[in-house]
């Protein structure tokens, strides 16, 4: 009952999911008399990655840098701009919409906002029967059968059936949304931030019960968060993202204790830690200045560059590859032409003194042109 | 609680939940936003007193053969002995039976006005239903999809807006001929565009809500997104525009008819009436057969544009002036016994004192 025949025969070991240099740009519009794009912002940028069955990938980085965009481009709620992007082996980006429908059972998403994704004018019921109206050909009975069922699986009571959306809590809410996800048993969930509009207590009911439902249902997860605590506690495997490119990627526990890339360093160096016991082995805050630059006319090169502590003359130059660094395990990538060693301080990146080219030591001569 | 390195389940506070009985909850009542709407409106009570007063016109209007045989009257009959006197004076208010007076012709005021009430709803809602059924589709159809459909929707309407309404009407009945259909017709052809208009700007912004976007990942198809997702959103909306356009229709069939172009007499038609009485310059010695069909169509006027606005406040309580929630019957009870055994409380802590 999971998917249809063209999404079948996928064993545990392939692929869920390949993403291979995604492309999004939005056209900006403007102009005095008529229509006409003026310029492009690059929401993403040449994405690539991959999702094996029942694994939970982590997105992480700053807002506007394209985690959500990437989530939608995913989920094919949005076309592609360029590149390829294989669910179970078939690619779905030139897929007409009919050709979509399967696709559409099997790729669900939990989105952000519990308030603007529930219809405010329509009960809790008829959106939850949504799934099996849209797609099945349950009798009406059947139907509401499955979705109580489905409701107090997530935790809601059933009797809530004839409820409107206003009458939930944001933590409630937020179950209805799962429940919608999970409607139709799909094998892939992109859930877009799906706890950071809560409570930090209810963040973790959430939490807890996607967990659930993962081991239940042999869910594969792409997580979208910039609450990086919350995304160490559910991920296999984590992505960096920045101004529309991944800058690192690799397991979790590798990245949380030694991220490569300097944006991830910094990003990571500022998740907050309670316990006396970390903080004595709490790496030295990185506190970026500047602010993320226009994803219009990002920078050359490396496009963190601008805000890198450790810029050379060549990051503005020259784009780094996503690839394994010395001494990292396999599947640990970073984007960098000098990646971050252990132990080291990264020193604060000014705006103000741009690196000079002179002082550049000659390491930058290593590094490949 | 931190979540970093936390293996462990973490340990959760049980969800409030709304439906337990006993405690502080107990007078938690769930209701639809229609209900409290509705309880809204009921504290409104100029809304109140128009909505009464338009349900009375209703019944009026469908009872109109019923009532004119209890008066006696029929609406165009001419009572040339009763109904005017000798010297061919309209009969005042009051005498010979003629509660509202007569006309020129000698014929029952009263009598005319309840079948020219008939005229003015029928075409009033009739023309509104038609305007809102066409602009809810056209403004749903050019705000989902934007791009040249909505260019050419959008356009199309904004030249309809800019045609001077009364000029193009008189022309297109002057062409087939006046009749109601016809009125009817022409009425709702120009005031669809304001339904259409609003309608799209509230699709335009309703379309980038994510649960159009959860919709869409379903795989609903647009149709189904547009009236099962979008549509019931607008509702609101166009309850109170509906509410508002309808005196506006009323009062552009009146016009049509004092023109000459709208009901055709001997048929009464408020707007007609008028016409009639003000041709010559009776009505400055029997000025009832003048003033009655004003004052009518007057106050049905008043009363929808009142009932809209009230409307408004309840529907939409971001623009109201009260987005309080009304108690429910129950609380109301409730409240009543409470500062009742306060009362009595107090004033027998008094009678312990004395």
């Amino acid at each position: 009952m999971t998917g249809t025949d063209l999404f079948e025969g996928v064993s545990d070991a392939e692929d869920l999911l390949q993403v291979e240099d995604v492309v999004k740009h939005f056209p900006v519009r403007g102009g005095a008399v008529r229509d006409r794009a003026t310029g492009q912002v690059r929401a993403v940028d040449g994405v690539s990655f991959s999702l094996k069955v029942g694994e939970t990938l982590g997105l992480v980085g700053e807002s506007g840098c394209g985690k959500s965009t990437l989530a939608r481009l995913v989920t094919a709620l949005h076309p592609v701009t360029s590149g390829h992007i294989q669910f179970k082996g078939k690619e779905i980006t030139t897929l007409s919409r009919r050709q979509m429908r399967p696709l559409r059972r099997s790729v669900q998403m939990v989105f952000q906002d519990p308030y603007g994704s529930l219809n405010p004018r329509r009960r809790v019921g008829s959106i939850l029967t949504d799934p099996f109206s849209v797609h099945g050909s349950l009798s009406r009975g059947e139907a509401k059968r499955q979705v109580q069922e489905l409701m107090a699986r997530v935790g809601l009571s059933p009797e809530h059936y004839n409820r409107f959306p206003s009458e939930f809590s944001g933590g409630q809410r937020q179950r209805i949304g799962i429940a919608r996800a999970l409607a139709l048993r799909p094998d892939l969930i992109v859930c877009d931030e799906p706890v950071s509009a809560l409570d930090v207590s209810i963040q973790a009911q959430i939490i807890n019960l996607l967990e659930d439902l993962q081991d239940e249902f042999m869910l594969t997860y792409i997580f979208i968060a910039h609450d990086l605590s919350v995304v160490r506690h559910v991920s296999d495997r984590i992505a960096v993202m920045y101004l529309g490119k991944l800058v690192e990627t690799g397991p979790v526990e590798e990245i949380y204790s030694r991220s490569r890339h300097p944006y991830s360093a910094s990003l990571l160096s500022a998740v907050p830690v309670a316990e006396k016991a970390f903080r004595s082995v709490r790496k030295q805050r990185v506190i970026l200045t500047g602010d993320v630059p226009s994803p219009v006319r990002p920078p050359s090169g490396c496009r963190f560059h601008p805000r890198c502590p450790k810029a050379q003359a060549i990051c503005a130059e020259e784009e780094p590859v996503l690839e394994q660094k010395q001494g990292d395990g396999p599947g640990h990538l970073t984007a960098c032409h000098f990646p971050v060693t252990a132990g080291e301080a990264l020193a604060l990146a000014s705006r103000e003194d741009p690196p000079s080219p002179d002082a550049a030591p000659s390491l930058s001569q290593g590094a490949p042109q | 609680m931190s979540l970093i390195g936390a293996d462990v389940r973490i340990e959760v506070a049980e969800e409030h939940n709304p439906d337990r009985k006993g405690g502080a909850d107990r007078e938690f009542v769930g209701r639809t936003p229609w209900q409290l709407a509705w309880a809204r409106l009921r504290r409104d009570r100029v809304a109140m007193v128009s909505l009464g007063f338009i349900v009375f016109l209703m019944l009026v209007a469908i009872f109109a053969p019923l009532l004119t045989a209890l008066i006696g009257h029929g609406p165009n009959t001419q009572y040339s002995t009763t109904g005017l006197s000798p010297s061919g004076i309209p009969v005042a208010p009051g005498h010979n039976g003629f509660l509202l007076g007569t006309d020129d012709q000698g014929r029952d005021v009263l009598s005319r006005i309840i079948y020219g009430a008939r005229i003015s709803l029928e075409v009033g809602v009739g023309a509104t239903a038609l305007a809102l059924g066409v602009g809810l589709v056209v403004g749903l159809l050019a705000g989902y999809y934007g791009g040249w459909i909505d260019a050419l929707l959008a356009r199309f309407m904004d030249i309809l807006l800019s045609f001077p309404i009364l000029l193009f009407a008189l022309a297109i009945i002057a062409r087939f001929g006046p009749s109601l259909d016809l009125v009817l017709i022409v009425i709702a052809m120009f005031s669809w565009p304001y339904i259409g208009r609003l309608v799209r700007g509230q699709v335009i912004s309703l379309r980038e809500r994510e649960f159009v976007e959860a919709a869409r990942a379903l795989g609903s198809s647009d149709l189904r997104i547009m009236f099962v997702e979008i549509a019931p959103n607008l509702i609101a909306l166009a309850v109170i525009y509906a509410t508002l356009l309808i005196p506006v229709n009323i009062v552009t069939e009146a016009t049509l008819s004092f023109l000459g172009l709208g009901v055709l007499p001997p048929t009464a038609s408020w707007g007609n009436m008028i016409a009639e009485a003000q041709t010559g310059d009776l009505f400055t010695v029997a000025w009832w057969f003048l003033v009655f069909p004003c004052v009518a169509l007057v106050l049905t006027t008043l009363a929808f544009n009142l009932l809209g606005d009230g409307l408004r406040d309840a529907l939409d309580p971001r623009h109201g002036r009260s987005n309080i929630i009304p108690p429910t019957k129950q609380q109301r009870v409730l409240a009543k016994l409470r500062k009742r055994t306060a009362r009595e409380a107090a004033r027998e802590a008094e009678r312990a004192n004395a």
